[in-house]
């Protein structure tokens, strides 16, 4: 039992040491709760290479103050998310938290920054939720998943003339929210969705399920909600069963933000005729999106493209400076210049944010089709 | 005074001095997931050391009584605390039901069968969306105390409770019966044991009891998603009885606390936490095959 | 055909590749449990180790260094993981199975594995990434079709290497020495000791071979999967309910299992929803355990249960 004990009280006084160290400087305190451990990590590693860059590029501080981030994993689940970021609340006394990325986590974590009132800054999650609940506190940079979906249907309906649909998505809270979000507007114009599939994150093979939307009739657009790596493989699953143009079928795959530049080339000649989304668009010629570019070369090897994650992350940090920059201190005048921004420009678009926290501005948002050399043909649908 | 007496007016003391010792919000939430721990390794050492049942699947009573008693509080209106009732009991009763088969099979298919168990639970949770919302989840759950030093002290006094009771009730002869199954089963029937009908109630409590601290997870945390309670959990739960000493009463209590401040220690290795996580185990097991507690006591003995 | 014919002919063609997925990785773990009466939980994380030991060998050494065609790369990265596997399969039964043997528990070990598999992914996560690797063999792509029926080239690569490791490994127990001395461990490990045959050894040589074939069957899932350090894992549960649906240590059952699940996935994709497939299996493995325990093909060791 004495050892229990002392182990305690061990514990105790890490718990309560790093209050004392550096009080007198001046520096923007951002704690990052984000999923780096286990299959989750996906997101969170990638959230930390945009976060480190951008970190790197303001090492000599904005308007006399350093950013000082520290991280926590939160694996993506609302019980490590609550438990790291009641850690950051006591032992960091963070100004602004970004994160999470995973919506289950990210609802989680609101109510107690909100209680706090510490600015919880959203990059990557699309529930409606998080911004309809009335938090003071929350604000997010990410589209939710109405305006990813919204527009799909649109296009859907009207420029790819289809009036029937077969709504793939992973069975998250994302997903369904995406797929909800399609399905309603798109039968209210009057489309048919003919099946709603949703399959779990270890599901691998997808051959089954392409055969079952071959069975299912005349498909015109597929819209998907899935990460990269189950998107590759259901693409070229369909593409066998000759259902989506890669194939030789007429049906279209679309699709949000979720993949990644360079999802062509992974799944090859099953992805030609897809139509998506972009936000961050690595071809755009905005200097922010290219010299964006140019550091993240330089930084991670020259070899590679930033993806969306990577970008958002980054502009997550591009926020909190532009808001230091227009002399915020703390967290209250962070959430303050917050409040106030409009148009900032960032790799990922322009940014305002509503009464709600939600950005609404979208005008980099932008469609584009995948050719049969894998290039991308911008298509001038808002 | 009896010594246990005094051990157990020590560990009131110890643990009404706990969240001063701990004064932060977040350590004292990490005493409240300490003490529901506790309540599970207790559960589930119930089932595995003391009548040798490999359950792999104990995380399912742990979601049923989380999903009963906020349900019945969330949709119905009910008071936490009859909520929590009918969650022990549901929890309880899907116990005995399994074990009512369950019994019958032996070793690892009793493993496979209850982690089978487990994966059917997560999967109704999932699907189910009506009742359980899916993988949407439920939100804005509220703690039956506001406090995390109220709840520490609810949760804390709750399973002090059950350990006394499963403390008092192995030292009974159901105890040495319990025992005697485990360790050979043919021959205790052969004294007129009626093993399959002791198996179960073992099982049964043991159900129950992981349910109990099910109903106070979800207000800790304050969401609910079926994630929560994939067979991982069943994973670790088994972990905290091994490391500590499995079918021993304080063992599982050692296990439990260690596991759960271990990875909070470990934070700060970022990456290399789970690394770090996954080679203690293994070699917890290879090195100290009878848990922390044997170690203890061969040390002891040693001097 | 009907539309309805080919449909049905069709899932059924997707099942059964499906299913020996599911057998390559079964298999292994059957087989360990037969002789050593173990269960290996980390063995799925040998079969993503030996996926990405393919996809390097040919990728960065296959077609760049030794300069060979695709298809010549890509037979050379399955005896790179056959090795891996083989390796590990050294590793773990020198760091767990050798020294906890002794003590003939059941529940240790399984928990020492669990330890090794959220160490290896891990480990795995932190060296290459979460990122999920594009691993395309030179079969994956190429689909072929007999009349309105397709499957990819792949498949039938894995369908044939699953029935050439069915058959070899029969062969190797029924008519070498070694596979006959196996055997009788599996069967009695004392007298077996005292005719003269080391189980030590033999118990080693079954987690080779075992592992080995994990390794492998990484070669062939890895352009099936998304490769990523815990594509393994993704399947090691329902490979579990196949290996007891099976009857443990069974390899006729297992096989047999393997393809049952595999196509009995396929229409419950077709016909229930591919949300439900995990809550169907297991269901199948609870009513299995309940009717015939002893698995699909009974067995003349009743002791297990």
């Amino acid at each position: 039992m004495k050892r229990i004990i002392w182990s305690f009280a061990l514990a105790a006084a890490c718990a309560i040491a790093p209050l004392s160290a550096g009080a007198q400087e001046r520096v923007i305190r951002i704690g990052v709760v984000m999923p780096i451990s286990g299959p989750a990590s996906y997101f969170g590693v990638m959230g930390r290479e945009g976060i480190d860059l951008a970190l790197e590029q303001f090492k000599a501080g904005v308007n006399g103050y350093r950013l000082q981030v520290q991280y926590e994993d939160s694996a993506c689940s609302p019980l490590q998310a609550t438990n790291t970021v009641k850690r950051l609340l006591d032992q960091f006394k963070p100004h602004i938290v970004i994160g999470e990325e995973c919506s289950d986590a990210s609802l989680a974590i609101a109510p107690i920054l909100e209680q706090a009132k510490v600015v919880q800054l959203n990059a990557g999650s699309v529930t409606m939720k998080l911004t309809e609940s009335g938090y003071k506190y929350v604000f997010r940079i990410f589209p939710n998943a109405e305006q990813q979906s919204l527009p799909l249907a649109k296009v859907a309906y009207e420029k790819l003339k289809a009036r029937t649909a077969v709504i793939l998505h992973e069975k998250t809270n994302a997903g369904n929210d995406n797929a909800e979000g399609f399905e309603k507007p798109f039968v209210a114009m009057g489309g048919k969705v003919l099946a709603k599939i949703d399959f779990g994150r270890d599901v691998n093979d997808f051959t089954a399920i392409a055969t079952r939307i071959a069975s299912l009739g005349k498909v015109d657009v597929l819209p998907t909600f899935a990460l990269e790596g189950q998107t590759v493989r259901l693409s070229q699953a369909l593409a066998q069963a000759r259902i989506v143009k890669g194939g030789g079928g007429n049906a279209v795959q679309m699709g949000s933000i979720w993949l990644p530049y360079g999802y062509d080339q992974k799944a090859g000649q099953a992805s030609e005729g897809y139509v998506r989304i972009v936000q961050f668009d690595p071809t755009e010629n905005r200097k922010v999106v290219q010299d964006f570019i140019k550091a993240f070369r330089v930084k991670y090897g020259a070899d590679k493209v930033p993806t969306h994650i990577n970008a958002h992350a980054y502009d997550a940090i591009l926020l909190i400076v532009e808001a230091v920059r227009r002399g915020a201190t703390d967290t209250e005048s962070i959430r303050d210049r917050f409040t106030k921004l409009k148009d900032v420009e960032v790799t990922t678009g322009k940014i305002t944010f509503d009464a709600k926290g939600q950005n609404s501005d979208l005008s980099v948002v932008h469609f584009v089709e995948t050719q049969k050399d894998l290039s991308w043909k911008g298509l001038n649908w808002q | 005074m009896s010594a246990r007496l005094v051990s157990l007016l020590i560990a009131i003391l110890v643990l009404a001095a706990l969240p001063w010792l701990l004064p932060t919000p977040y350590w004292r939430g990490i005493l409240v997931l300490c003490a529901m721990n506790v309540l599970l390794a207790l559960s589930l050492n119930l089932v595995l050391g003391y009548t040798g049942q490999l359950n792999l699947g104990q995380s399912a009573f742990f979601a049923i009584g989380a999903y009963v008693s906020t349900i019945l509080v969330k949709t119905y209106a009910w008071n936490f605390w009859l909520a929590s009732l009918a969650a022990v009991a549901a929890a309880g009763l899907l116990g005995l039901a399994l074990a009512a088969f369950a019994v019958r099979l032996r070793g690892h298919y009793l493993a496979i069968a209850s982690l089978g168990f487990a994966v059917i639970t997560y999967q109704v949770l999932v699907n189910w969306e009506k009742v359980t919302e899916g993988v949407r989840g439920i939100y804005g759950i509220l703690p039956p105390v506001a406090s995390t030093t109220g709840l520490f002290y609810l949760v804390a006094g709750i399973t002090l409770v059950v350990y006394v009771l499963i403390d008092n009730l192995m030292r009974s002869p159901v105890g040495d019966t319990l025992r005697a199954i485990r360790e050979d089963e043919v021959s205790a029937a052969s004294l007129g044991v009626n093993g399959a009908l002791w198996k179960a109630f073992a099982f049964g409590l043991g159900a129950a009891i992981a349910g109990l601290a099910g109903c106070f997870y979800p207000g800790f945390v304050g969401t609910l998603v079926p994630d929560a309670f994939n067979i991982i959990e069943s994973f670790t739960m088994m972990a905290m009885v091994i490391v500590g000493g499995m079918g021993t009463m304080i063992g599982p209590v050692i296990g439990a606390i260690v596991l759960t401040f271990l990875p909070e220690v470990l934070r700060d290795f970022g990456e290399f936490r789970l690394m770090i996580y996954g080679l203690a185990l293994t070699l917890v097991v290879l090195f100290m095959p009878g848990g922390i507690v044997q170690a203890w006591r061969t040390l002891l003995r040693s001097r | 055909m009907t539309d309805l014919l080919t449909l049905l002919v069709q899932q059924s063609v997707n099942g059964v590749y499906l299913g020996c997925l599911y057998v390559m990785v079964a298999l292994g773990l059957t087989l360990i449990y037969g002789v050593l009466n173990q269960i290996n939980f980390a063995h799925a994380d040998f079969v993503t180790v030996g996926a990405f030991a393919a996809l390097f060998t040919a990728t960065r050494f296959g077609t760049k260094v030794l300069g060979l065609p695709d298809t010549g790369a890509y037979l050379l990265s399955m005896v790179a993981a056959l090795g891996a596997g083989a390796l590990l399969g050294l590793a773990i039964n020198a760091a767990v199975f050798a020294p906890l043997r002794e003590r003939g528990d059941e529940l240790r070990p399984l928990i020492a594995t669990i330890g090794v598999s959220v160490l290896l992914e891990n480990f795995q996560l932190w060296l290459l990434g979460p990122i999920p690797y594009q691993f395309d063999s030179p079969f994956s792509l190429e689909t072929i079709r007999i009349g309105r029926i397709f499957f990819t080239a792949q498949s039938v690569l894995v369908v044939v290497a699953a029935a050439l490791a069915i058959v070899a490994l029969y062969a190797f127990m029924k008519f070498t020495f070694l596979g006959k001395a196996l055997r009788a461990v599996a069967q009695d490990r004392e007298t077996a000791g005292l005719m003269g045959i080391n189980p030590n050894l033999l118990i080693a040589l079954t987690i080779v071979i075992a592992s080995a074939l994990a390794g492998v069957g990484g070669a062939l899932l890895g352009p099936v999967l998304v490769l990523t350090p815990f594509a393994g894992a993704t399947v090691i549960v329902k490979a579990f309910a196949i290996v007891i649906i099976g009857g443990f240590g069974n390899m006729q059952g297992t096989i047999i299992a393997g393809l049952l699940v595999g196509v009995i996935e396929a229409f419950t994709v077709q016909y229930l929803g591919s949300g439900l497939i995990d809550l169907v299996v297991f269901v199948l493995l609870l009513v299995m355990l309940v009717v015939r325990p002893t698995g699909l093909i009974a067995e003349r060791k009743e002791e297990n249960v």
